[in-house]
């Protein structure tokens, strides 16, 4: 082998490598789930749902005493208690995947989360 | 191994040949369903008749066997954006090849298929983009270059051989 | 060999690092129209076509509330038969939803407001109507008697009717969306509008958009299956998604404008996949009042239209439209259900 050769070797295994660190990376990072939370259409918090090590709650407090209780566990969210008058927020329980995020309509909140196990886009309905 | 030599109707007859199994090559291929599901990814079968023809033949012969590959393969498909796509990687993946001979001899010919592979996938990438609009696309790199090298190689140890085999043809016409 | 030749190759895959995959160059998630909207926008100029965007589903709104004292909905109503001046959105969603009206035979029909508000949908003050109420009611329902001067740009409706674009706003602002966002360059974009889905162009790695169709019996959880589109609007009409109990009878939103009562066709939901949000919203309204087998003659008789759709009956069974044969696919949770294909 001449030089030439060796040096494209070398730097095709270099290539390679680099190549296989970052997807090693990127495929053990997509399986965190991310919960984000917002209020009025702004992104007020973005919390690790795969990392929460204790269950604990929100409480989201908007205009009028309206208010959203939102219960946080490993991997999964709901809203436990809410001031709106349908309780659709409430009923729908708990989600774990970005199929369909919670809604309340009444106060403006919406829970959904991205990178879960579903690979939905979005969802007709 | 010499550049075809003969009259004008060989020449036609061989780089024909050559764009037939190309094209064979590339519509078989397209129905081999890959595994993983990202966009590019794929065995590159067709690059073999690209790197035999650098060497064996001539890089405007060979220029002429990709675009007829390129064009007809697109148009059989039915989907048009594989031409510009197919087309932005074919270019860039024949320069890289016209650089290859330069750098290497016959010898080193399976080296030659993994880098033109590579450029391949980057021109694609190229011509993605720039119908995007965003280099967003260019996070498919690093799996674009990683299967480049794999199945490069792959193509590349087959040429090696079909042209150990080609010439061996060759010479006993002769 | 010079190092010249490793240098952009090395630094092209080192710098990939950086970039994420899929993330919109904008988005926004805003509450209009009485529900929750959710726009991604990909690709150059994101912001700015975003904020455009955003700006015309609030004008489209005023223009459209119908609980709005001052939007150009409740002047018709109120305009006791004389003709209303109109902007152009409201004349050509008027039109086409006339359109589709005749098409349907009536089974689409924006002036069934009386008849919707008796039964408490715009209010929430649900009640079921006594029989002579219902039989008042469906004589107040008849779209031929709107009359539409598109040259003046002025629409008429008799006193003792009202009109509602509910059926149809939604789709017709995707299609409004869609069109302004490509006039701005953009080329990848899903707009996700109160259970309507457009989507334009294709995902920005050229994949195509995986569009969940809920479960009209477990519309909370999860998918009935996935479609995937490129450039489509995906709309479904469901009796799940605004109902209501009385006396162990179930009455939901979408009414038979020959009865003033709930389309009770053996459906709980249809989805219309196709190029125009308008005609995938209002048709998805109109094959829901049809019942199945009068939707799949319709859909035979009018390949122009090039739709497709999925029907959902009470039963469960799924049946799909031959174009969707590849492209729309059970999740494994459902994968029991039995589907139908029809060919055309």
């Amino acid at each position: 082998m001449n030089r030439t050769t060796k040096l494209v070797v070398i730097l095709l295994l270099v290539v390679a490598a680099v190549c296989s660190l970052y997807i090693f990376r990127a495929s053990t990072q997509t399986s965190a789930q991310q919960l984000q939370i917002y209020q009025h259409g702004t992104l007020i918090q973005t919390i690790d749902l795969a990392h929460v090590q204790e269950a604990y709650t929100i409480e989201l407090k908007g205009e009028n005493g309206a208010y959203n209780t939102i219960s946080i566990e490993s991997g999964r969210v709901c809203i436990s208690h809410a001031s709106c008058p349908d309780q659709v927020c409430v009923h729908q329980g708990w989600i774990s995947d970005s199929t369909l995020p919670i809604v309340c309509l009444p106060n403006e909140v919406i829970l959904e989360i991205t990178g879960g196990g579903a690979d939905l886009d979005t969802i007709a309905g | 191994m010499t550049p075809l030599r003969g009259n004008s109707t060989q020449k036609l007859t061989r780089l024909s040949l050559l764009s037939t199994i190309a094209l064979t090559i590339f519509m078989i291929e397209a129905q081999i369903p890959v595994p993983i599901p990202i966009p590019g990814v794929k065995l590159g079968l067709a690059n073999i008749v690209t790197v035999y023809g650098m060497f064996a033949l001539s890089p405007v012969d060979t220029l002429l066997i990709l675009l007829v590959r390129i064009f007809l393969g697109s148009v059989f498909s039915g989907q048009m954006m594989i031409f510009f796509y197919s087309l932005g990687g074919g270019l860039c993946c024949w320069l890289s090849l016209c650089l290859c001979k330069r750098l290497f001899t016959i010898k080193e010919l399976w080296l030659c298929s993994p880098l033109s592979a590579i450029f391949h996938n980057i021109g694609q990438l190229l011509v993605a983009a720039l119908f995007l609009k965003s280099w967003s696309v260019f996070a498919y790199l690093p799996y674009l270059l990683l299967s480049g090298i794999l199945t490069g190689l792959f193509t590349g140890i087959c040429t090696q051989f079909l042209l150990q085999r080609l010439s061996h043809v060759q010479n006993k016409r002769k | 060999m010079k190092p010249v030749f490793i240098l952009p190759v090395l630094t092209m895959g080192l710098l990939t690092g950086c970039v994420t995959t899929q993330t919109p160059s904008a988005s926004s998630q805003i509450f209009a129209m009485d529900t929750v909207m959710s726009l991604e926008v990909y690709g150059d100029g994101a912001q700015a076509a975003l904020d455009n965007a955003v700006s015309t589903i609030y004008h489209l709104e005023d223009l459209w509330d119908v609980t709005e004292e001052d939007s150009e909905v409740s002047a018709i109503n109120q305009s006791q038969g004389q003709p209303v001046p109109i902007s152009p959105e409201t004349a050509t969603l008027l039109d086409q939803s006339k359109g589709l009206s005749q098409l349907t035979d009536g089974a689409l029909d924006l002036t069934a407001y009386f008849a919707v508000s008796a039964w408490g949908f715009t209010t929430g003050d649900y009640r079921v109507p006594s029989q002579s109420e219902l039989d008042a009611l469906k004589t107040q329902i008849d779209y031929t008697q709107l009359s539409l001067n598109l040259e003046e740009q002025t629409a008429t409706l008799p006193d003792g009717m009202r009109l509602d674009f509910g059926s149809v706003a939604k789709g017709d602002l995707g299609a409004i969306l869609s069109e302004q966002l490509q006039n701005q360059g953009i080329t990848s974009a899903l707009l996700y509008l109160g259970g309507n889905v457009q989507t334009i162009g294709s995902k920005p790695d050229g994949s195509l958009w995986r569009v969940g169709i809920q479960d009209p019996s477990d519309p909370e959880q999860a998918a009935l299956g996935v479609v995937e589109v490129s450039q489509k609007a995906v709309v479904t009409s469901g009796s799940y998604q605004r109902y209501f109990e009385e006396n162990g009878e179930t009455y939901w939103h979408i009414l038979d404008p020959e009865t003033a009562a709930p389309a009770r066709s053996g459906l709980t939901s249809v989805t219309v996949i196709g190029e125009n949000g308008t005609i995938c919203d209002g048709l998805s309204t109109a094959l829901f009042v049809m019942g199945l087998e009068d939707g799949i003659s319709f859909w035979k008789q009018h390949p122009e239209l090039d739709l497709d759709i999925i029907w959902v009956e009470e039963s469960g069974n799924v049946t799909i439209t031959s174009g969707l044969e590849t492209t729309f696919q059970l999740t494994e949770a459902q994968s029991d259900r039995e589907v139908t294909v029809i060919a055309p």
